[in-house]
């Protein structure tokens, strides 16, 4: 249900951002119509960020409680993270190189948080499937959750601090805010709201495809005669 | 003896735990998780001085668990082992090292293959504060002709008596009480070998070292004091015999060439097949493309100092050697910080950035030589920590670290922009 409001908004998203939206100008902007990608790149960008939220607080949950739900929560957080995460890189990486002339810069310090976020996110999905199931696996990958969340925050002000080359915010920008026209505004809020739909129910099936895995392993394990 | 249980909870040892001040080890109320099972819980065991306490049972009981969460290689869900009274290793995540050196041989040998016998137990004794002479001893295992020989090259019964021998070592040193730890020392050595490690056991028995020993092998379930199956116990009376005589002399050997790892590169040479290739490789490369002479300034800074970055890269060579056999393991038991490679790097570093120095600037640049040094030591500090870090993941060879590296490649860029400014 969340899945498919969530794409339908997304797809909305798109169809405005592309054809509704109004053009910037051209004289702030080395290649204009690149910037419509802003559309997909944001609101991905803002379900990152719920994800990495969530993933902590599985981790964290985990990690100090043993709680079987949080493990669940960093499963489906760290699944989402990648998924978004990749969105993020990719039209990123799609908008720097109309814009700048290249697809990324290894000295921008928000590239490469927000970057190494999605590889942290990547290395606990493909790091999960490697090992077995156990405190061991889980005790580790979720330390590397609670650690990650720390390149979070940094993420989110290192615009702020050292703006390189990834423009400054455009949410949540205090004083200097505002600058968006407000039909740019509703497009970006309409996708942020689907991108955010669309990753509940995400982790939502996630979890419950998580939770049937660990149920057919305890299957599995009293048929193997064990505990 | 055996034996109360209350509320599931095991409690052994009773007579030794009222009659002795200061038992060698003690587990208290432990509760240890391996996988998703748990495979202790509320697990109670004191060993005095002169106890013999052999582990039996079935596969998946928890021999080596109990063995493994003694010398501190397992945290613990609950509880607290305590060797001489003193805390080692709490659920609380305290861990400390044992004030007392103690005899260790694991399930895997924690040998490392290009050591040679005599070297493994030269730092052996070491760890204990002790040398002596370890060819009698080795002798008695039918191995005195093999000490100089590399681990590599031995058998695998011949390389299990080594670890036999190693986790022996400690008690065999002192005159005061040591504790054993032995996870199926029987395995794989032949009627000789098993027939000297029970002698030695005796005697080192009544010479008032205790041992904690897994094994199902009936030969040495006879040399019990205390038979173990983990939820009951028997006592077993065992006949007098003569009692060791200690042969370590003290001596406090440095641990120095084991700790920098100079000793294992040295035989091995991994660091220079490792880290020095693959810098050297990154330094022929960028060669093969790119004419210096054309080069801007931090441009040449890059290249200079992407050698030394692409060699800590390739991550510690002595931590990659300590993987076989569960070296590290045997290492994390005894020490707090692990042999690495910290000598090493900051060597090779100043000499790669030297050599790139007089590839890219034709001439030596020794701030840019200090500054590799510390590029290549510090990369290769994080990466060890990074890779430390899923040692304990049942299969750590398997999770995908290196996606975490590029971590690094921000600080780099951001060091060669600055040096490019100056």
């Amino acid at each position: 249900m969340c899945l498919g409001i969530g794409f339908a908004g997304i797809m909305s998203t798109l169809f405005l951002g592309l054809n509704w939206a109004p053009s910037v100008s051209i004289n702030a902007f080395e290649s204009p119509a690149a910037q419509r990608i802003f559309y997909w790149h944001v609101p991905s960008a803002w379900a990152a960020f719920i994800a990495f939220g969530v993933l902590f607080t599985g981790s964290a949950l985990w990690f100090f409680k043993r709680s079987p739900l949080g493990w669940r929560l960093h499963v489906a957080g760290a699944e989402a993270s990648l998924a978004c995460g990749l969105m993020a890189v990719w039209s990123g990486c799609v908008w720097g190189a109309a814009e700048w002339g290249t697809p990324w810069d290894w000295t921008d310090v928000r590239l490469n948080t927000f970057g190494l976020l999605t590889l942290l996110a990547l290395f606990l999905v493909l790091g999960r499937q490697s090992q077995p199931d156990g405190v061991e696996t889980r005790d580790t990958f979720s330390t590397f959750g609670l650690y990650g969340f720390i390149l979070v925050p940094l993420t989110y002000v290192a615009t702020r601090i050292w703006q390189i080359r990834h423009p400054g915010p455009v949410i949540a920008a205090g004083d200097d805010g505002g600058s968006l026209q407000s039909s740019m505004a509703l497009v970006l809020l309409i996708g942020a709201l689907s991108f955010t739909i669309f990753i509940i129910g995400h982790m939502m099936i996630s979890m419950r495809i998580t939770h049937l895995e660990q149920r057919l392993e305890q299957a599995q394990k009293s048929l193997d005669g064990g505990n | 003896m055996v034996v109360q249980s209350t509320n599931g909870r095991f409690d052994v040892g009773l007579q030794s735990r009222t009659s002795m001040a200061a038992p060698l080890l003690s587990l208290v109320d432990v509760e240890v998780r391996r996988g998703m099972s748990v495979v202790l819980t509320g697990f109670n065991l004191e060993v005095a001085s002169k106890d013999v306490v052999v582990l039996h049972g079935k596969n998946g009981a928890g021999k080596s668990t109990v063995i493994e969460s003694c010398a501190r290689l397992l945290p613990l869900e609950k509880g607290s082992v305590h060797h001489h009274g003193s805390l080692v290793v709490d659920s609380e995540g305290r861990r400390a090292l044992a004030k007392q050196p103690f005899g260790l041989t694991l399930q895997s040998n924690g040998l490392l293959g290009d050591e040679t016998i005599e070297n493994h137990l030269t730092t052996v004794c070491s760890l204990s504060g002790m040398k002596t002479d370890i060819l009698p001893i080795l002798d008695a295992y039918g191995l005195a002709h093999r000490s100089s020989d590399r681990i590599g090259q031995l058998s695998g019964g011949q390389a299990r008596k080594v670890a036999v021998i190693a986790g022996l070592l400690p008690a065999m040193l002192s005159p005061q009480p040591r504790l054993i730890l032995l996870d199926e020392p029987d395995s794989g050595l032949d009627e000789d070998a098993l027939a000297a490690l029970i002698s030695d056991i005796g005697q080192l028995r009544e010479a008032g070292h205790a041992f904690v020993i897994a094994s199902h092998h009936p030969e040495m379930m006879k040399c019990a004091t205390r038979l173990h199956d983990l939820e009951s116990e028997t006592n077993q009376e065992q006949p007098k015999c003569q009692p060791w005589k200690a042969v370590g002399t003290q001596e406090n050997v440095s641990l120095l060439s084991s700790r920098t790892g100079h000793r294992y590169l040295r035989s091995t040479r991994a660091g220079i097949a490792r880290n020095g290739i693959a810098a050297l490789l990154v330094l022929g490369t960028l060669l093969a493309f790119i004419d210096p002479i054309n080069l801007e300034k931090n441009m040449l800074v890059g290249f200079i100092l992407a050698a030394p970055f692409a060699a800590g890269l390739a991550g510690d060579p002595v931590v990659y050697l300590m993987r076989e056999h569960r070296a590290v393991d045997w290492w994390r038991a005894h020490v707090n910080r692990l042999p690495a490679a910290d000598f090493f790097a900051p060597v090779l570093g100043f000499t790669l950035s030297a050599l790139g120095c007089f590839l890219f600037l034709d001439s030596f640049n020794w701030k840019l030589s200090l500054i590799g040094a510390g590029v290549l030591w510090i990369t290769l500090l994080c990466v060890r920590f990074i890779e430390l870090s899923t040692m304990r993941l049942a299969r750590p060879n398997a999770v995908f670290i290196r996606l975490l590296l590029p971590i690094l490649i921000l600080p780099w860029a951001l060091v060669v922009e600055y040096l490019g400014t100056l």
